[in-house]
């Protein structure tokens, strides 16, 4: 049973890993940054969760989502140029260590 | 043409048809989507994304006011982005001389239409959805914008709740300008970020 | 499992059509389902997250093959169904 984060866990300059889920409902991971590692840019504030709000469930408790910054040499091995995903804390980890 | 106007009508028809059989249920009555419709126009358009835009190259209290907190610095200039379901965050990011950014929304392309009025058609597209985040150097290159090797790029997809808007560098020569002739200068592909300005 | 919509990324879709600018609304019924959609939602028959999962459940090559607003249309038409405020059926008109 998941429980909701309470509180912000993540920073402006953290690195975070999204996770490499692969949910069979909506949801607003892009396929692209699954498993990626970034670095929080800043939190946008606290919002219901898309995947449990397209359940049509009413209350979904609001939860952080932050602009996460990516490399595109880290998500596609070539590229010089950063791409931004505005993503919802559930779908990140602090577990950043590179393998 | 022929097969598009063939389309339509049967399309056409099919959302009469609903609408009818929404207005019968109570749900919605008539003429409310036109008055919608007409409401929406009239106050969302890319000419509000000109206004901050004018106003920030003007006034640096502003733009860091802008860059801050958009939401509240746009109440300024009598604008919200409360004209849609429900009032959504606005994140202005700003072109510098080493900065350019662009703006995506790869997932469906989510826009800030409460504030600049309906995306331009491209912008909805598989085309440009898929290949920005890719290449954006390519993308670009295709509406004429050509960026040197010391800019560096960003690209913003808006996959949550926050909408985008671009706050392009005033162009050289325009120092001569007043605010209310700075609004023809900005373009609505400058706020997204294919354009200059 | 991914969705059709999850495009970035994704190569084959050729050049952006940049020219496809243009008026907001190309025909009065698209204005109509975009307004739809909104006083829909309004009025709570489902939110905007229900809209956006339906578009995405759309089977991929109806999807590519749809234009924009009829792809909303098929949403809208998916939930009223769905909710049993509007049938399929009944809107087909048989």
């Amino acid at each position: 049973m998941r429980s909701w984060p309470v509180s912000e866990h993540f920073r402006a300059g953290d690195r975070v890993r999204v996770r490499t889920g692969d949910p069979p409902g909506h949801t607003r991971v892009p396929r692209y940054v699954r498993g990626a590692v970034g670095t929080v840019v800043e939190s946008q504030g606290r919002y219901p969760l898309a995947d449990e709000r397209a359940r049509g469930r009413a209350a979904v408790p609001p939860e952080p989502v932050y602009t996460v910054r990516f490399a595109a040499c880290d998500l596609w091995g070539s590229g010089d140029h950063s791409v931004t995903v505005d993503l919802w804390e559930t779908y990140l980890t602090g577990d950043a260590d590179d393998r | 043409m022929t097969a598009d106007h063939h389309v339509d009508a049967t399309v056409s028809q099919r959302v009469r048809r609903l609408e009818s059989l929404l207005e019968e249920r109570g749900i919605i009555t008539a003429g409310e989507l036109e008055d919608a419709i007409e409401t929406f126009l009239a106050s969302s358009t890319p000419l509000n994304g000109a206004r901050i835009v004018a106003r920030a190259w003007v006034d640096e209290g502003f733009k860091s006011r802008l860059l801050a907190d958009a939401n509240e610095a746009i109440r300024e200039l009598g604008l919200s982005m409360g004209g849609g379901l429900q009032e959504q965050r606005l994140k202005v990011v700003e072109n510098t001389a080493s900065t350019h950014n662009v703006i995506v929304c790869t997932l469906c392309s989510c826009y800030p239409i409460a504030l600049l009025g309906p995306s331009p058609g491209w912008y909805k597209s598989e085309a440009y959805r898929s290949r920005v985040v890719r290449d954006p150097r390519g993308v670009l290159g295709e509406f004429g914008l050509e960026l040197g090797d010391d800019v560096a790029v960003t690209v913003w997809d808006a996959s949550a709740e926050s909408r985008y808007m671009v706050l392009p560098r005033r162009p050289a020569g325009t120092e001569g300008l007043a605010e209310s002739e700075l609004l023809g200068v900005v373009t609505r592909n400058g706020l997204i970020g294919t354009a200059a300005v | 499992m991914s969705r059709i919509n999850d495009v970035g990324g994704m190569q084959g879709f050729g050049p952006v059509p940049a020219d496809l600018d243009g008026p907001p609304f190309h025909a009065d019924w698209e204005s109509h389902v975009f307004a739809l959609n909104r006083a829909l939602i309004r009025r709570g028959i489902y939110n905007l997250d229900e809209f956006r999962d339906a578009i995405e459940r759309m089977p991929p090559a109806d999807y590519l093959a749809a234009s924009y607003y009829e792809r909303w249309l098929a949403a809208i038409t998916t939930l009223l169904d769905e909710k049993g405020v509007v049938g399929d059926a009944e809107l087909a008109g048989v």
